[in-house]
């Protein structure tokens, strides 16, 4: 009898198990037909038959605005009988969300994502399409700014369409405050400690810094790093030729414990959340003098309080006396987000055309009324405000420009330099120990990738 | 007389302590809710400039009237018909597999229970994959349809458990007299068992509840298009890549749980009530 | 008379396992397609090298367990999971015991109490940490302001690594007890209410009450409150994702977020695996023993 029992258990969960696993081998059965604007049916490689699925994380305006307002001129002016359909995820778990799909094989027609680690990674998986012979033929070749095109190359092809944002970490601070404490925008990192001990003597904190969110704080180390030894210690480090443990990083790190203990950042820095908001409060609220991030805070600064944003002044990241690295060198992004395929044919064709959309005349003037620095060759023509000219033509004077760690290096390890950053802020890690633990990251990652 | 009047007083004042303390936990209970809701009427700079414990500068509805203009309503009405799918479904089936762990007597039922307990330990995050996987292949992707079964089967192992040993505090007399009725297993489950585990459920129900309405990770990965989508993901309009909107997230919030307020109050006090006057005929 | 007597105890029985099977059945089968076919998918990703989005992976065996055994930075999750643990446990418990016992003997009229006291518990994780990350802002936040009223200074509590766990355990205690307050109010009702009269005419006082009658009859409750307790505190992710992301540094790293970040952030899927099957193991060992120690002293 209890056999019997036992054996109808395990018929059951057997049937459930087999229906299931029949289920997920069974691959597309399609639902929706994706007839309406937001279709049913996608996020498959094959989707729908004239339709391309396009995910992006345009979930807020204006970055919203801006995707529907291509998507929307493709989708009328188009001659190749295909629609696109915009599918916006929120940025926190966009990426998850295409782990998950690309894990089953389901991955969209074309998506957008930031360059870098991940960008590599999807194409290193079959996630990516190269654009090399589109691209040639299109006009956005000569449209885009080199180096944001070059962003968008991965071992030596074309990958994708960069657009959006440029975004340059630079220094933004009160003009009323370094007008009332006679204060100059710096030339060198001893102009730049100076005016943060004259802001720490009126009991106004130099640095708004919210760290809780990691990234934030890598904005002073890359900084310092490339002010102290240049790009290449880093290129070489990256390439395996060298090592984070470089004289730059450590200085770097040292620099940033020294600011700490000076109390250039808020008490308890590592406490405070950007997503919050915490640091650009600290600004607001007049507390504190000065703020270092990319230069995508313009538009923060503008929709927050565009009486606010009068006060606002902005330079690039000071230069450091006694080192020969170049100081024209810029850390950010030229494009904060690219477009990526994995569609071929005719539907590539089709998606490549949507892609290009985004880069129209129409669409960047929107995009320029919005704050934003579309990475396109001349466009400081189109800028009137001041603070995105200067930046503009900070980048155009760099001699190179670096993409932030977090998102160049490989996830790992930018999660270790991340989490070691931190610790380094917290004076709970000295710089060295930190960057052992990165250069550790490192060499796991290029040793099992040479496996 | 005298011990009477002692132990009056001394009852007195375990009364007046035991206010004093309940009263400070509600204040600890509540500031952040009332925090949120003071929230949800600013502007974005005033919250930033004054500071998030600062009342608002006036009851300014429109972030209300913005989100309830948006597409609120849509995911509002998704999320109460998964809810209540989802949770009916799940009690129902939960109750049927406590009946038999909490009061049969057969050699599995110890394995079986085991095994539940077990299921409780799965990480969710891990399960992401294969049902995203399964929910293609049964075409129910990008509708909420999709949300049940996963909503239901991660909340079964935990139900169960509290159900069972709910179950189990059932006494023995109450079954037998209804046997020698002539009562079946199958009828004892339904007239008998089921009514007395009204509390169970209704804990149940609440909890449940709760965490399917304000369920997250599912609701994102299975679902794509803005008329699919669950009320978690409505801040999502207020989220951008650099930055958000808190006090219009706030009033997002503050819309979200005030329907779970209102079926707490119903269910918390008809089944407590129902159970109390059961339980003293019983 | 004999012989059909054993037939008759036999009838009952299969007739007993027959309507457990049926009783069981939608709850297996849903068990099958939910939790084991996951957990073995899993087990199964496990002994792969793999980012997770690529066709090809490689089979390297028990190559990610061995890693995972000697990884510290796995086995400190896991002991933060275990304070977590042990805190939920000594903290929520009580509270929601003390708080059912007064919502008991106070009656319909604390209903104010009772839903106040439960709004933790419906609060999103987002409102809450951006709440509670304001709240105990080093500079102007909540701790701050009070420590300032006493004298003292600054007070940082999330961006310490000392205390950052256990402020945030705070947190979390903030958000659950309310569960539990309404678990035990379910389960003063199941003590008949002819057992309170009796007390009451015997001339018992409410603390007599409560200790010497109340409280033995719900040991059971406590019991089970206790295993739920744990098993939601080793697998706890939200607030900890929301309010620190396992920061500073990995000071509150779980072995949910390690899990969560090896598999969808740093594209390592097949250790994410190992990690997820890690987990699944101690926690169902832990969860497991307790409860064979605790109903094992009850039955004795």
């Amino acid at each position: 009898m209890k056999k019997r029992v036992a054996k109808l258990m395990a018929l059951s969960m057997a049937a459930a198990m087999t229906a299931s696993l029949a289920a997920c081998g069974g691959g597309d059965s399609g639902s929706g037909d994706g007839g309406s604007s937001s279709g049913g049916d996608s996020g498959s490689a094959s989707g729908g038959d004239k339709e391309i699925v396009y995910w992006n994380i345009g979930t807020e305006s204006p970055d919203k605005d801006v995707i529907t307002k291509a998507v929307e001129k493709f989708n009328s002016e188009t001659e190749s009988g295909y629609t696109v359909t915009s599918v916006p995820t929120q940025n926190d778990t966009y990426k998850e969300k295409l782990v998950v799909a690309m894990s089953s094989g389901e991955c969209p027609d074309m998506y957008s994502c930031w360059s870098g680690g991940p960008m590599y990674e999807y194409i290193d998986s079959g996630f990516g399409q190269p654009i090399d012979d589109l691209f040639n033929a299109s006009e956005i070749k000569d449209k885009l700014m080199e180096s944001a095109v070059s962003q968008a190359t991965y071992n030596d092809h074309v990958y994708a369409v960069p657009y959006q944002n440029i975004s340059m970490s630079g220094i933004f601070y009160n003009k009323e405050m370094f007008d009332k404490y006679k204060l100059k925008e710096p030339e060198t990192l001893a102009d730049l400690e100076n005016i943060c001990d004259t802001l720490k003597k009126n009991d106004i904190t130099p640095f708004a810094l919210a760290n809780s969110s990691k990234w934030t704080g890598s904005m002073y180390y890359m900084n310092l790093a490339a002010r102290y030894g240049g790009l290449e210690p880093f290129q070489k480090a990256v390439a395996g030729e060298g090592k984070f443990t470089d004289d730059c990083f450590i200085k770097a790190g040292e620099k940033v414990q020294e600011w700490v203990e000076a109390g250039y950042f808020p008490d308890g820095v590592n406490s405070l959340s950007e997503d919050d908001g915490q640091a650009k409060q600290l600004m607001y609220q007049e507390t504190a003098g000065m703020l270092l991030c990319g230069s995508w805070y313009t538009g923060t600064f503008a929709t927050d309080s565009a009486e606010f944003y009068e006060k606002i002044g902005w330079f690039p990241f000071p230069a450091i006396e006694e080192s020969d690295a170049d100081p024209s060198i810029m850390i950010g992004t030229v494009g904060d987000q690219f477009i990526v395929f994995n569609c071929e044919g005719e539907k590539l064709e089709a998606a490549f055309e949507c892609a290009e959309k985004h880069l129209d005349e129409e669409v960047i003037d929107f995009e320029v009324e919005n704050g934003k620095i579309p990475p396109v060759q001349g466009i400081e023509s189109k800028l009137t405000d001041s603070i995105t000219k200067e930046v503009v033509e900070a980048a155009n004077n760099a001699s190179e420009i670096q993409l932030w760690y977090d998102q160049y290096l490989p996830p790992a390890v930018a999660t270790a330099h991340l989490d070691g950053l931190q610790e380094v802020f917290g004076l709970t890690k000295t710089p060295q120990e930190a960057q052992e633990a990165m250069q550790k990251a490192m060499d796991d990652y290029l040793a099992n990738k040479a496996e | 007389m005298d011990q009477y009047k002692k132990n009056k007083q001394k009852s007195i004042i375990c009364w007046v302590f035991a206010f004093a303390l309940a009263i400070f936990y509600l204040i600890v209970s509540f500031m952040p809710f009332i925090f949120m809701v003071l929230n949800s009427f600013k502007e974005k700079f005033e919250m930033l400039t004054k500071g998030v414990f600062n009342l608002p500068d006036s009851l300014n509805f429109a972030n209300y009237t913005e989100v309830l203009t948006g597409g609120f309503s849509k995911y509002f009405m998704n999320s109460v018909i998964v809810l209540t799918i989802s949770l009916l479904l799940l009690l129902f089936i939960a109750a049927c597999a406590s009946y038999p762990l909490a009061r049969f007597k057969f050699k599995l039922a110890n394995p079986i229970y085991a095994g539940i307990v077990a299921c409780m330990s799965i990480p969710v995050h891990i399960t992401l994959i294969p049902v995203f996987k399964m929910s293609r292949a049964t075409g129910l992707y990008d509708s909420i349809w999709a949300l049940i079964g996963p909503y239901i089967a991660f909340a079964v192992p935990i139900s169960v458990f509290i159900l069972t040993s709910f179950m189990k505090e059932i006494p023995r007399e109450i079954e037998e007299s209804a046997e020698i009725d002539g009562c079946g297993k199958i009828q004892m489950f339904f007239s008998v068992i089921l009514p007395l585990a009204k509390p169970g459920l209704a804990t149940l129900a609440i909890y449940n509840g709760v965490n399917m309405w304000n369920e997250f990770s599912f609701a994102y990965t299975l679902t794509q298009s803005s008329e699919n989508r669950t009320l978690p993901l409505a801040i999502w309009e207020f989220q951008g890549q650099y930055s958000m909107n808190t006090p219009m997230i706030m009033a997002v919030l503050t819309l979200t749980l005030l329907p779970m307020i209102v079926m707490f109050i119903i269910f918390q006090d008809k089944l407590v009530k129902g159970m109390t006057a059961g339980a003293v005929k019983g | 008379m004999g012989g059909k007597e054993i037939s008759l105890e036999k009838l009952r029985q299969r007739d007993t396992r027959r309507v457990a099977a049926l009783f069981l059945a939608p709850v297996a089968i849903l068990m099958a397609i939910y939790v084991i076919y996951p957990i073995i998918d899993t087990f199964i990703t496990s002994t792969y090298q793999w980012n997770g989005i690529s066709a090809g992976k490689k089979f390297i065996g028990i190559g990610n367990w061995k890693t995972l055994l000697a990884d510290s930075s796995f086995w400190i999750a896991f002991r933060n999971n275990l304070v977590i643990m042990v805190l939920s446990i000594c903290i929520q418990i009580p509270i929601g015991l003390a708080l059912a016992t007064f919502l008991d003997f106070g009656g319909k009229k604390l209903t104010v109490f009772k839903v106040i006291w439960f709004i933790p518990l419906l609060m999103s994780s987002v409102a809450i940490g951006f709440l509670f990350t304001y709240a105990l802002a080093t500079n102007g936040g909540l701790v701050s302001t009070i420590s300032g009223w006493f004298g003292g200074g600054n007070v940082d509590l999330l961006g310490n690594p000392k205390t950052a766990l256990l402020t945030v355990i705070m947190v979390i205690c903030w958000q659950f007890t309310p569960f539990y307050m309404v678990y035990f109010m379910a389960a003063f009702t199941n003590i008949p209410y002819d057992v309170f009269e009796a007390a009451r005419i015997d001339g018992a006082t409410r603390g007599q009450y409560f200790w010497k009658i109340a409280f033995p009859l719900l040991v059971p409750s406590m019991k089970s409150a206790a295993i739920l307790s744990m098993v939601g505190s080793l697998k706890y992710f939200d607030l900890i994702y929301v309010m620190t992301g396992g920061g500073p540094g990995t000071s509150t790293e779980l072995m949910a977020t390690y899990m969560y970040k090896q598999s969808f952030s740093t594209f390592n899927m097949g250790y994410g695996s190992a990690v997820a099957g890690g987990m699944f193991i101690l926690i169902s060992m832990v969860s497991l023993i307790t409860m064979k120690l605790l109903n094992g002293k009850e039955e004795a």
